[in-house]
């Protein structure tokens, strides 16, 4: 039987700390920018003839799209994920080049 | 027959054909070897790259939902609809985070649906069997949703018999389904893959010049926002409260932020535990694939945003708000707006995209809810031995069947009563949330409590959704509920309770020496990457690749 243990995560998250946090920020702040409302519920101040709550909603969306855009390049910098039965961390270097 | 306007049904009827030619013709787009195997007729050979599978996954998210439940929330309610946009925004990287785990764990071990996961994750027939049940049940009003959509549409172009009879009036219905049930049956995933480059293209051109022309017509934002804005502050003669609200409110109860926020948060995380979602995920060729979508996908949210709006420009123009109030629907706002602000051959076109925007979800959640049924509880139960070729013609007949039942579903039950039910299937498919998600990271919790956790969350959130009431109606009026004093999500409350559960018996049942049951996946089988697709291999691997 397996015991109860968690799933470690990838490896390769612990060999870059730095790159490992900006993504966790990125993503931590798309989450939140949509999600802590009182930060846009208001009419004012209105941008062209937009009252702030929609043109926030509307103007987030292309930011979440570049921050992802960002936090998947920064993946990449990461070691490649291992192959299936190598548990090594060396084991992508021909798909590291897409 | 009468008041068809010939321009417009000449239109919308020659993009039908010509959508169903391709659906028919998919069956052929990277033919297989096999096509009688489930990775095949239900993932499109595992094979599809970062362009096919951004429109595969937008066909799968941007629904009638969004181009017809959406603007007439917003239309009857005001701003309480806008959670939709954030919500579109919330999805992606919540999925950032845990999709790219799930394709990889269901890409070495070669799982088609979810229920496989939790089967292999858990060793637990009995918590793949609850997965399985409750996507299929999540689905099925979903599926419903896409006809009352395409009802609508329908309804405002004149076709249809006049007859007392909803099953002879709905004839045109009919027909348009049981050409979306055929080309499924044949052609598997493929076909929606194939449609969903019409269909995107048909709505991307519809909104942008609705977007720029329509405000022209009705003096321009200034004048949309202000109408809007005047109307949902004038007081309803029936409950003697506001008609809707133009920002959510601070207050505790009604149309909140608090509840804006739940709303967004638990449509958002329900999203992507969706199977048809999942199957479309999982029909991506490599783990990158999916992250790089997550950046691309938000390109569709702009237009769920800009679509939204439209339930405003209704309200701005009279002749539109008059129409859906004779009428008594106000899933017929968009329709009715087009009609009169457009020429009869741009209608067509709108309409057209409505109707096919549909038709390719409808066709991927019946793929997706007849791989849970053959995987999870056909062969699971029923048949050990299955052999690919019976899974797939199982499966096949399954999608038939769901689709059958959704359709009855959308003629015998009134419209606001199937809204309701989507948004009762976001309740119910919270509740695999908690088992699916946190068995991506940890095999901490214990089965026999994740499954007491689903079925707690499962009664509380339907019997908390059957009693709300409002003015009109005593039974599932919406998807929020007062619970200590504030407005909230019952998908969220549920899946508290649920949650709360499975972490409090976790350690009981542990105690008490329960079998834990056997886990066949391996921590590095989540970050994995495989090039080559799970047995059998699609023709072609590695040689066609599309870039």
């Amino acid at each position: 039987m397996t015991p109860p243990n968690a799933t470690p995560s990838a490896p390769r998250a612990a060999a870059h700390p730095v790159t490992a946090a900006a993504i966790g920020l990125l993503v931590a702040a798309a989450i939140c920018g949509t999600l802590i409302v009182p930060i846009y519920a208001r009419i004012t101040p209105k941008i062209g003839d937009f009252p702030f709550f929609y043109f926030y909603l509307l103007a987030y969306m292309p930011f979440v799209a570049i921050a992802l855009w960002l936090a998947s390049l920064l993946q990449r910098r990461l070691a490649p994920p291992a192959d299936v039965g190598d548990t090594s961390v060396s084991g992508g270097d021909a798909e590291a080049t897409r | 027959m009468s008041n068809v306007n010939t321009v417009t049904f000449t239109i919308v009827l020659v993009l039908f054909v010509i959508v169903t030619v391709v659906g028919f013709l998919a069956a052929r787009w990277r033919r297989p070897e096999v096509m009688a195997h489930l990775n095949e007729w239900g993932l499109a050979g595992r094979g599809f790259g970062t362009f096919i599978t951004w429109f595969l996954l937008g066909g799968d998210l941007y629904t009638a939902y969004t181009f017809i439940a959406v603007p007439a929330l917003v239309f009857g309610s005001g701003s309480i609809g806008f959670f939709a946009v954030s919500y579109t925004i919330l999805a992606y990287p919540i999925a950032f985070i845990f999709l790219p785990r799930l394709w990889s764990v269901c890409r070495v071990h070669g799982y088609v649906t979810p229920g496989d996961f939790i089967r292999g994750r858990y060793g637990s027939r009995g918590l793949a069997l609850a997965m399985a049940f409750t996507g299929i049940l999540a689905l099925m009003p979903y599926i419903a949703l896409q006809l009352v959509g395409i009802q609508a549409v329908l309804t405002v172009m004149g076709v249809g018999a006049s007859s007392a009879n909803t099953y002879v009036r709905d004839v045109p219905l009919f027909v348009a389904f049981l050409v979306l049930a055929i080309f499924t049956y044949i052609s598997g995933l493929r076909a929606p893959a194939a449609i969903a480059f019409i269909k995107d293209t048909l709505i991307y051109v519809f909104v942008i010049v609705a977007i720029f022309y329509i405000p022209t017509r009705l003096g321009g934002w200034g004048h949309i926002f202000g109408a809007a804005q005047t109307h949902f502050a004038s007081i309803n003669p029936a409950t003697k409260k506001p008609i809707g609200t133009f920002i959510p409110t601070a207050k505790s109860t009604g149309s909140t932020q608090f509840d804006f926020a739940a709303l967004a948060l638990g449509s958002a995380m329900a999203l992507f535990v969706y199977p048809h979602i999942i199957t479309g995920a999982l029909a991506a060729k490599r783990r990158r694939i999916i992250t790089r979508n997550m950046s691309l996908l938000p390109a569709y949210a702009v237009l769920l945003g800009l679509i939204a709006l439209f339930g405003y420009m209704a309200v701005a123009d009279p002749v539109t708000a008059a129409n859906v109030k004779k009428a008594g629907n106000a899933q017929l706002a968009v329709p009715y707006l087009f009609q009169h602000m457009f020429p009869s051959w741009f209608t067509g076109i709108a309409f057209a995209g409505i109707i096919i925007g549909a038709l390719v979800p409808a066709a991927i959640m019946a793929i997706a809810a007849a791989n849970l049924f053959t995987r999870n509880i056909f062969k699971e139960f029923f048949k050990p031995d299955a052999s690919p070729a019976l899974e797939t013609r199982m499966s096949q007949w399954a999608s038939l069947v769901v689709k059958f039942g959704a359709l009855v579903f959308a003629i015998e039950l009134p419209h606001t009563f199937s809204i309701n039910l989507q948004l009762l299937g976001g309740v119910w498919i919270l509740q695999i949330f908690p088992m699916l998600i946190s068995g991506l990271y940890t095999r901490w919790f214990h089965r026999w409590a994740l499954l007491t956790g689903w079925l707690a969350g499962m009664i509380y959130g339907t019997l908390a959704a059957y009693n709300v009431k409002n003015a009109t109606t005593s039974h599932w009026a919406a998807s929020s509920d007062i619970v200590f004093g504030h407005t909230i999500y019952i998908g969220i409350t549920a899946i508290i309770i649920n949650t709360v559960l499975a972490v409090v018996l976790t350690p009981i049942l542990r105690a008490a020496r329960v079998p834990e049951g056997i886990d066949e996946t391996l921590p590095h089988q989540y970050t994995a990457d495989p090039e080559q697709a799970p047995a059998p291999a699609p023709a072609g691997i590695g040689v066609s690749r599309d870039r």
